[in-house]
């Protein structure tokens, strides 16, 4: 395969599911019927602040769903992953071993020298 | 590196997949505790004495018993925020079964009672009305909280069982009694306490199991999200 074809599927990845923060939300939801914010929360490490910027801009994709209520007068945010969020993620987990198995060994070409 | 990606993924998912079963499928000690009030049920309406407490003791089980499982979840197993597990399609089908069959029961049973009563100009003993609804609070705990078929067999006995004390009796243990129906009933009523030690079997593979699973969080947990 040429360069500029790797580069091409490279660039091809989708953007909103290869951040890191995104893909890791995306697949503790993928795990799961329904997340609550806490739980995701802690398995991603994320201030609330960076977690729910990246939420917001998964649910402006459609890939995720963001519930609002109370449990009693605490507010609770549940998430849930949506057909669309698991094909996006499936998609991106292909294309991902695609393009990391047509990319050179990096440690083969340092030996070859 | 994909390698890397791809398991991480597939950890953060698997994880997440463990830890949401104790939501609902699993029950850990919860399990146990069912499966121990089961055996003090069976044992308990036969052997202890008649008393207003002790028949009290032993109506209150599945109200201790769901209240258990709930706190447990929340409070030991999901304390780090709440997962609900998905459920498939087969096991819809068995639980809305399991649901149906216990309506259809609660229906026929207060459709007989109400025929009787009426021919009583509608007197119904206190007793026959702890009967009842003990009868339609079964339906309603197999729809929230009976997900697994062992939870449908050990807390529809501890229901029936509660139902039948508050209304003056109970399931005879076998051999304890030489009627026809008696015998039938004790027959029938010995796969609960086999059951039941089939739950307490299962809790404590499942309460193992969470401690593996704890030990994986701890790893998975806080790691930088940089690296998924």
């Amino acid at each position: 395969m040429s360069t500029p074809s790797r580069l091409g599927e490279v660039m091809a990845l989708d953007r909103l599911v290869h951040e890191p923060a995104r893909l890791l939300i995306l697949a503790v939801l993928s795990g799961a019927k329904e997340v609550e914010f806490g739980f995701l929360e802690q398995m991603s490490g994320l201030s609330k602040g960076n977690l729910s910027s990246h939420m917001s801009k998964l649910e402006a994709g459609g890939l995720i769903e963001v519930r609002k209520s109370f449990r009693g007068k605490r507010p609770l945010t549940e998430l849930c992953i949506t057909p669309a969020g698991r094909r996006a993620l499936a998609a991106y987990r292909q294309q991902l071993a695609a393009v990391m198995q047509e990319l050179p060994d990096p440690a083969a070409s340092t030996k070859r020298r | 590196m994909s390698a890397n990606v791809e398991n991480r993924l597939h950890e953060l998912e698997s994880v997440t997949r463990s830890y949401a079963r104790y939501s609902r499928s699993a029950g850990g000690m919860s399990s146990v505790l069912g499966g121990v009030l089961c055996l003090i049920a069976y044992l308990g309406g036969p052997l202890l004495p008649g008393t207003p407490l002790a028949r009290a003791a032993l109506i209150a089980i599945p109200a201790v018993w769901l209240l258990a499982k709930g706190w447990m979840m929340r409070h030991y197993y999901q304390r780090m925020g709440h997962v609900e597990e998905w459920e498939t399609p087969l096991e819809r089908r068995v639980h809305c079964f399991c649901v149906a069959v216990t309506l259809v029961v609660a229906v026929t049973i207060t459709a007989s009672i109400g025929m009787a009563a009426r021919r009583h100009a509608w007197s119904l003993p206190v007793g026959m009305l702890g009967y009842l609804t003990l009868v339609w609070l079964l339906v309603v705990a197999a729809w929230r909280w009976l997900r697994s078929p062992l939870d449908f067999i050990v807390g529809t006995f501890l229901f029936c069982q509660a139902a039948l004390i508050s209304a003056g009796g109970f399931y005879p243990l076998i051999g304890t009694t030489h009627t026809q129906q008696g015998m039938l009933m004790s027959l029938v009523a010995l796969m609960f306490p086999l059951a039941a030690l089939a739950l307490i079997a299962r809790g404590v593979a499942e309460h193992r199991q969470f401690h593996e699973l704890r030990l994986r969080l701890e790893q998975l947990r806080g790691a930088p999200a940089g690296e998924p």
